[in-house]
This record gives structure tokens, C-alpha cells and sequence, in this order.
């Protein structure tokens, strides 16, 4: 039996999910699906089903890609059970979804969720009347507390999918719509779809296509029959049964008036609190994850991993393979899992306080505060989350773009994320700073967290004003009810996006290593394919690419054919940069973990200038592979992966150039150059003023109405604008 | 008048809607002909706006807000 959970965003739908299945059921990712849907096993000794975790939707009409894999699902009727989560502190919307849900005539069980909480509030909801009312078995629930699941168990085990159940009517007239268009599309919980949403709803149908036009006639005609706009009939249909039969079964507490979110909201949306407390949490975040405290776990876990390693590595030294095979998995497949296993501890912590955030209720506050000033670069406040986690692993952070409503929002979204300074960049600032900027060296580092966040603001702003014209992010958003957040639950979160990230970023980190390890590690030494030790890695192949590759690279100041090769290591992981110069340096011992081994050796090959410019472009240049393949999932277009790609590398090389060639010229040079750049930023904005003057005086000329030269024209629009504004 | 013009604080109902890119999401939330609203607050920065209506707290921006055709009730 197949078993669709569907509900509301924050109806506690995954908690559910997590109570049905049990703790320890493996959750995995649907194949051939690029968007996630999840499954598992019900808890059940007496039936055998999956259950099917889908997004939280509001309403069947969709508008986002997230969304509409819930709805598609629905629409197909490819499940024989729907257990429709409802959550009863918002009553009125959730059974919103739940009357568009019964159009579809699948069996259905509700399950009514946070029954504690009404009960705590001195509230009651007559259940079974509910259950009378709308034909289909009511089970009151408290996911969190776990109340009321094994009922929901037992119904689900007990339920009788042959019987027909009472249907939804709607008024006379509605009806008889609804069988009008039911002669063309056959199929009464379509044509429902086809009166609500139009055309999209025939993706589903069996209509031939001649007879679209008929249809989208009949859908004009309807229009001039209703007072009402056409796509506002059946919500008011429904909404008015919700609250006729709401009346009946609900017993509200008219008593509170201030509720506990509203107290907590009083501070953390404050007019002037608000912001600050904001940029506190954030913050507080990224000490955890990448300050003293992360970086303590993060050594530990190293070390450890290390000697679980050392021990295997030696292991499989004693077993006398071919050379050829023990280098492959010391260096290849070990080298490989150790730079992703190690990374690991900061990122849980990051995704441990994302999950608390997000289970508490506080991101959508933090999209709430963040909207307005994301909208001035094209994005919601809702960018703002996957900003966020880019801070720590791109891959995750792309991946988390599926939850913005619009498609340009998502694609901007998730082309400047590899922009942001993730954490495996990191090594790379703490080894070049700490060798080349004593004293400076914080700012250095510093300055490639701002540099990284501005590229990515700048490149938003510019898609959004050239390729994306049309793109304006939308923004509707619920603010639930805060909660606290399980440990269960808050663990859950956590593990299953580190093991996503492990996976994912593991398959294909693996692949990519054992390729460098063949590209650094084998080359052509008197005409034959040699294996080569780490001494030798300037014979290897991909020492030779290094080499070949360089001339591309000194007009940003690369002049050492090593630089070329660790930068193109850092596409495999950018963890590896640091490792790859430590090996070309020949600098003995782990240089990731103690990185002033490095100094000297950097310090000899390196002035400021091109180390700055090395950074730069290790920071701005083309992610990593796990990354990219996150990249390729998301954008879902080649167009736009290469084009993602290709700008990226463009934007690293000129920026990296532009530094590099302006940093080596004199002082009198630069100077001269700021200051006619200054110059001529105050010539385009006196320019700039006057043309604007010279349109006001459109607004005291009496021919204004209808003169149709361009800056009348120019200053109507404006003027229509401003209306607009106020 | 709109939704934009009620003060935080204010109570309203629902007129009419004109076209927007969220128009049915806004429907579907429950804003409908007749839906009265709560004005909460603003954002820190001025924008979105707060409402809350059918028991629930919804926030959208000034831009769908002043496409809502709205009439100022008292509480």
C-alpha cells in the first residue's frame, strides 16, 4: 500500500513521518527524481506500506517547484491512502487543503495534530463530528508528544479503501459548472482543477489537444457567469463550509489574547531589536561552527580519523599488493575520504544550530527581517537561508534553493552561492595570511568573507538587470507558531543533511580523486606510464597541465607552475589546495592540519601581491565538483550550468587580474588611477542630476499631457511610478 | 483604499483583489471577498507587512498589499 502524508508547511508533517516510520528507518531519496520525496516503511505489523513524505503545500495550485511535486502527486492519484496532516491551531487554512484533497475522492485519513496544545489553551475540537461531517476518520494527534499514534496506526491498518465515501458538493450553480467542463475532461476531480487553475490542470488529463480551444472557451464563458472572479468561486465555496463547520466542532478560547509567540515576536521582530538580534544569532552560529569550538572538535576528529587511517593504510601496506593497487587506495581512495570525513564535524554543527533555527520557527522571522533588504538585489528573504549555509558547504546551500517559490529567484540564488566563502576555503586564507600577513592577517582573511559576499550581491544585481529582467522574487510567507524544537527531531534534521552531504559530495569526491590521483601520481617517464612518489608529482601528468596552463595564469600573478596545479586541485575539493602545495613543496607532514609547515616554502614563492591575488581567485574561481554537480542538479539546464561556470571563472580571473595589475604598479599610478576614477564617477552623477532636472521640467510645462518627447515620456513613467510607490 | 494604508494595530476587510503574480496564493490563504484582517506590523526595515487572518499570521509585501482592495472596520 502505498500512503501519501500531505499537509501544510510547519503542520509537523515530518515529525509525523518520523514517529509512523520509526527512528531508525533509512530515509532515501526517490531515484530519477531530481527534487526530494521522501519514503519509508509504516510501523505496522499488519499491513505492509510505504509512506510518503511530500512537501508541505497550502493549496494544490503551486507556485513553486517544491510544491509542485506534492501536488503533481496528488493530481496523478498515485498513492491508495492519503493521511492528511491537519494542524488544528489553524484550523480555518489547513482544512482548505484538506476540502481541495476530498475533490480528488482518495481515501483519506486526517490526522489531527497538536490536540495538546488545544487542550492546553482550555480549547476543544469535537473530532467526531469532524470525522462525521466530512465522512473519513479523524485521529487526534500530537506528533511531538507522540500522542495518538498508535490510533493513527490502527486506522491506517483497519481502514476499508473499497468503500466510497460521501463527496464534496458544491452549490447548484457551481455543480453545474463543474459537469460541463466534466464532459470534456471526464474526470470530476480534474475538471474541479481545470475551474480552479485553468490549463494546468490538463497536464493530468487525458484531453486531446484539439479540444483545448473548446475548453479554454467554455473557461471564458464560466467567467461571465459568476459575480465573483473565477478563480476566487471555489475558495469562497470552501472557505464558507470551513467556517460553518468549524462553528460546530470548535470551541475556541476567546480568553488569550496574547499568545507566547506573540511575546517572543514583541522582541525578536522589534523595530529596532529586531536586526541587531538577528545579526547576534548569526553570528553566534558561525562562532560555533568555524570558532574555537569547531575548531577543537574538528582537530580531534581529525586526529582520529588519522590514526583509523594510518592503522588501514598500513594494514594494506603489509598486504604486498602491486603498488599500483596499495597507491590507489592510500592515496586515492583514503587521501580522498579523509579531506570530506574531516570537514565533517563543522558542518554538523552548522547544520545543528540551521536545524534548531529552523524547528524553533526563528528562519522564517530571520526572511521576515531579511526580505527588504534582499529585494534590492532581486532575491526574498528566503535567499537569505541558502546564503547563509554557503557560508558553510555550497552543496547543501544549492541545495536548499528548491524551497524559494520562483524560478529565477532559485536560478540567481543558487549561481552566486558559490560566491560565498564556503568553509573549505578556509585553509587556504589561514595558510597565505599567517605566511605572508603577520600582523594583517585577520583582515586579510576578513576581506575575502566581504570580497566573496559582495561578487555575490553585485552578480545578483547584475543577472537580475540583464538576463533576468523579468525576475521579481515573490514573497508570501506564514509565520508559525514558535516551538521546542526535539532533540529527536532537531537530530534528525542534522544527521540526514550531513549524510546527504556525505553521500553525495563522498560518490563523487571519491570518483573525482582517484582521477587526480591517477593525473598526479602517474606519468610518462622515458616513454612509459610510470608510477610516480610524491617527489616526483612535477613528471606527472598533472604537473604537466600545470605547466602547460600557466601562461593563462601569470597576468594574474601566477609565475610558479605549482600555484596552476594546487588551483586546479582545488576544483576536485577546495580542501585540497593547502595538501596539493604541501606536496609540491615537499613539505613533510600534514600541512591542512598544521599549516606553518607551509610558511616558509610560501614566503619563498609568494609576495603579498600574488598570494592576495592566488586567494582571490582560489575564493571566486569555479567550485569545487561536488558543488558543480549540485550546481548541474539545481539550475536543471546546461545553458545555465555553463554559463554559471564560465562566469564564475571570468569574474575570478578579472577581479584576480585587476588586483594583481593594479597592485604592482607604483603608488603615483594608483593614485593617478583612483582619482580619475573618482573624477569621472562625479562628472556621470552631475551628468546624470542635470538630464534628471532637465525631466522635472516636464512637470511645469503645461504641454506635458501630450508631448511625446522621450524625456516627457520618461518623466510620465517616473511620475506613474511613484503612484505607485506611495 | 488598500491594505498598504491600514496602520498596524487597525482592523479591515477584504474588498477586492486586483491581479498580481500571487493572486491565487493570496485566495488560497484565505483572503477572500468579505475576509477581515489584523494589521500586525512591520518589518524592522518597513517592508513586508504582518497580518493576521483566519487565526494565523501570514506576512506578504507592500507590492500584493496594495493590490488588496481593502474597507477600515473597527475591531
Amino acid at each position: 500500500m502505498n500512503i501519501a502524508l500531505i499537509g501544510n508547511p510547519n503542520s509537523g508533517k515530518t515529525t509525523l513521518y518520523n514517529q509512523l516510520t520509526g527512528a531508525n528507518q533509512s530515509v532515501g531519496n526517490w531515484p530519477g527524481v531530481t527534487v526530494e520525496k521522501k519514503v519509508g516503511k509504516l510501523k505496522s505489523k499488519n499491513v505492509e506500506a510505504n509512506i510518503v513524505d511530500l512537501p508541505g503545500i497550502y493549496s494544490l495550485s503551486t507556485i513553486s517547484l517544491e510544491e509542485q511535486i506534492s501536488s503533481d502527486y496528488v493530481m496523478d492519484r498515485e498513492m491508495d491512502l492519503i493521511i492528511n496532516i491537519v494542524d488544528a491551531s489553524s484550523l480555518e487554512r489547513n482544512l482548505f487543503l484538506t476540502y481541495q484533497l476530498l475533490d480528488s475522492d482518495i481515501p483519506m485519513i486526517i490526522a489531527l495534530n497538536g490536540m495538546d496544545i488545544i487542550d492546553k489553551n482550555k480549547e476543544a475540537i469535537d473530532y467526531v463530528s469532524l470525522s462525521k461531517a466530512l465522512d473519513l476518520p479523524v485521529i487526534p494527534i500530537s506528533a511531538s508528544k507522540k500522542i495518538g499514534i498508535d490510533n493513527l496506526i490502527s486506522a491506517i491498518e483497519s481502514f476499508d479503501l473499497k468503500k466510497t465515501r460521501k463527496r464534496i458538493t458544491y452549490d447548484k450553480k457551481i455543480e453545474e459548472v463543474i459537469s460541463v467542463i466534466n464532459e470534456h475532461i471526464k474526470d470530476r476531480f480534474l475538471s474541479i482543477r481545470f475551474f480552479e487553475d485553468g490549463l494546468v490542470a490538463l497536464d493530468h488529463a487525458n484531453v486531446p489537444e484539439s479540444e483545448q480551444p473548446e475548453l479554454i472557451e467554455l473557461y471564458h464563458d464560466i467567467k461571465g457567469e459568476f459575480t465573483l472572479d473565477i478563480d476566487m468561486v471555489l475558495p469562497d465555496a470552501r472557505y464558507r463550509k470551513i467556517i460553518n463547520l468549524i462553528d460546530e466542532v470548535y470551541n475556541k478560547n476567546d480568553l488569550i489574547k496574547v499568545t507566547t509567540t506573540d511575546k517572543i515576536d514583541k522582541v525578536l521582530t522589534h523595530k529596532y531589536l529586531g536586526i541587531p538580534i538577528f545579526a547576534a544569532i548569526m553570528f553566534g552560529v558561525f562562532y560555533l561552527a568555524f570558532g574555537p569550538v569547531g575548531t577543537f572538535i574538528t582537530e580531534q576528529f581529525v586526529w582520529l580519523i588519522d590514526q583509523l587511517f594510518i592503522l588501514i593504510i598500513n594494514g594494506v601496506d603489509k598486504l604486498g599488493m602491486s603498488p599500483y593497487i596499495s597507491s590507489l587506495i592510500t592515496k586515492g581512495v583514503f587521501g580522498g575520504l579523509a579531506a570530506v570525513v574531516g570537514f565533517l564535524p563543522q558542518l554538523m554543527i552548522l547544520f545543528l544550530a540551521l536545524a534548531i533555527l529552523e524547528d524553533s520557527g526563528y528562519m522564517s522571522r530571520a526572511a521576515f527581517i531579511m526580505d527588504r533588504a534582499l529585494r534590492k538585489f532581486g532575491l526574498s528573504g528566503k535567499s537569505f537561508i541558502p546564503m547563509l549555509i554557503g557560508f558553510g558547504c555550497s552543496v547543501p546551500a544549492i541545495t536548499a534553493t528548491r524551497t524559494l517559490d520562483k524560478d529565477e529567484d532559485r536560478k540567481i540564488t543558487a549561481m552566486i552561492i558559490p560566491f560565498v566563502s564556503c568553509g573549505a576555503k578556509a585553509p587556504i586564507y589561514g595558510v597565505f595570511a599567517g605566511a605572508l600577513f603577520s600582523n594583517g592577517s585577520y583582515i586579510v582573511v576578513f576581506s575575502m568573507y566581504i570580497i566573496g559576499l559582495l561578487v555575490a550581491i553585485l552578480s545578483a544585481i547584475l543577472f537580475k538587470k540583464t538576463i533576468f529582467k523579468s525576475a521579481s522574487a515573490n514573497y508570501i510567507m506564514e509565520l508559525p507558531q514558535y516551538r521546542k524544537p526535539t532533540i529527536k527531531n532537531t537530530w534528525l534534521h542534522t544527521w540526514e543533511r550531513s549524510k546527504d552531504f556525505l553521500i553525495k559530495a563522498g560518490t563523487i569526491l571519491l570518483a573525482s580523486f582517484i582521477i587526480i590521483w591517477f593525473l598526479s601520481y602517474f606519468g610518462i617517464v622515458g616513454g612509459r606510464l610510470t608510477l610516480l612518489s610524491d617527489e616526483d608529482i612535477s613528471k606527472s601528468f598533472l604537473g604537466h597541465i600545470g605547466k602547460f596552463i600557466l601562461p593563462i595564469f601569470r597576468p594574474i600573478g601566477f609565475n610558479d607552475w605549482r600555484s596552476t596545479v594546487a588551483i586546479l586541485s582545488g576544483f576536485v575539493a577546495k580542501e585540497s589546495v593547502v595538501g596539493t602545495l604541501g606536496i609540491l613543496y615537499g613539505v613533510s607532514g600534514d600541512v591542512v592540519e598544521n599549516g606553518s609547515a607551509l610558511y616558509p616554502s610560501i614566503r619563498a614563492a609568494f609576495t603579498p601581491l600574488q598570494a592576495y591575488s592566488f586567494m582571490l581567485f582560489a575564493l571566486l574561481a569555479i567550485p569545487c565538483i561536488a558543488a558543480v554537480s549540485a550546481l548541474k542538479r539545481e539550475l536543471n539546464s546546461n545553458k545555465w550550468f555553463f554559463f554559471t561556470l564560465a562566469y564564475e571563472m571570468v569574474v575570478a580571473y578579472l577581479i584576480a587580474m585587476a588586483v594583481f595589475q593594479i597592485g604592482s604598479l607604483d603608488l603615483g599610478t594608483i593614485l593617478t588611477i583612483i582619482f580619475t576614477t573618482i573624477i569621472i564617477i562625479f562628472v556621470y552623477f552631475m551628468i546624470r542630476k542635470f538630464i534628471r532636472q532637465k525631466g522635472s521640467a516636464c512637470a511645469t510645462c503645461d504641454k506635458s499631457g501630450n508631448c511625446s518627447l522621450p524625456q516627457n515620456i520618461e518623466y510620465l513613467e517616473k511620475k506613474g511610478e511613484n503612484k505607485d510607490e506611495n | 483604499m488598500t491594505l498598504q494604508d491600514i496602520n498596524p494595530g487597525q482592523y479591515c476587510i477584504v474588498k477586492n483583489i486586483r491581479g498580481n503574480n500571487l493572486r491565487k496564493r493570496i485566495i488560497d490563504m484565505g483572503l477572500i471577498i468579505g475576509t477581515k484582517i489584523y494589521v500586525k506590523k512591520t518589518a524592522p526595515l518597513g517592508d513586508p507587512v504582518e497580518i493576521i487572518v483566519r487565526g494565523y499570521s501570514l506576512t506578504l509585501r507592500k507590492a500584493e498589499a496594495r493590490t488588496i482592495q481593502v474597507e477600515r472596520v473597527e475591531g
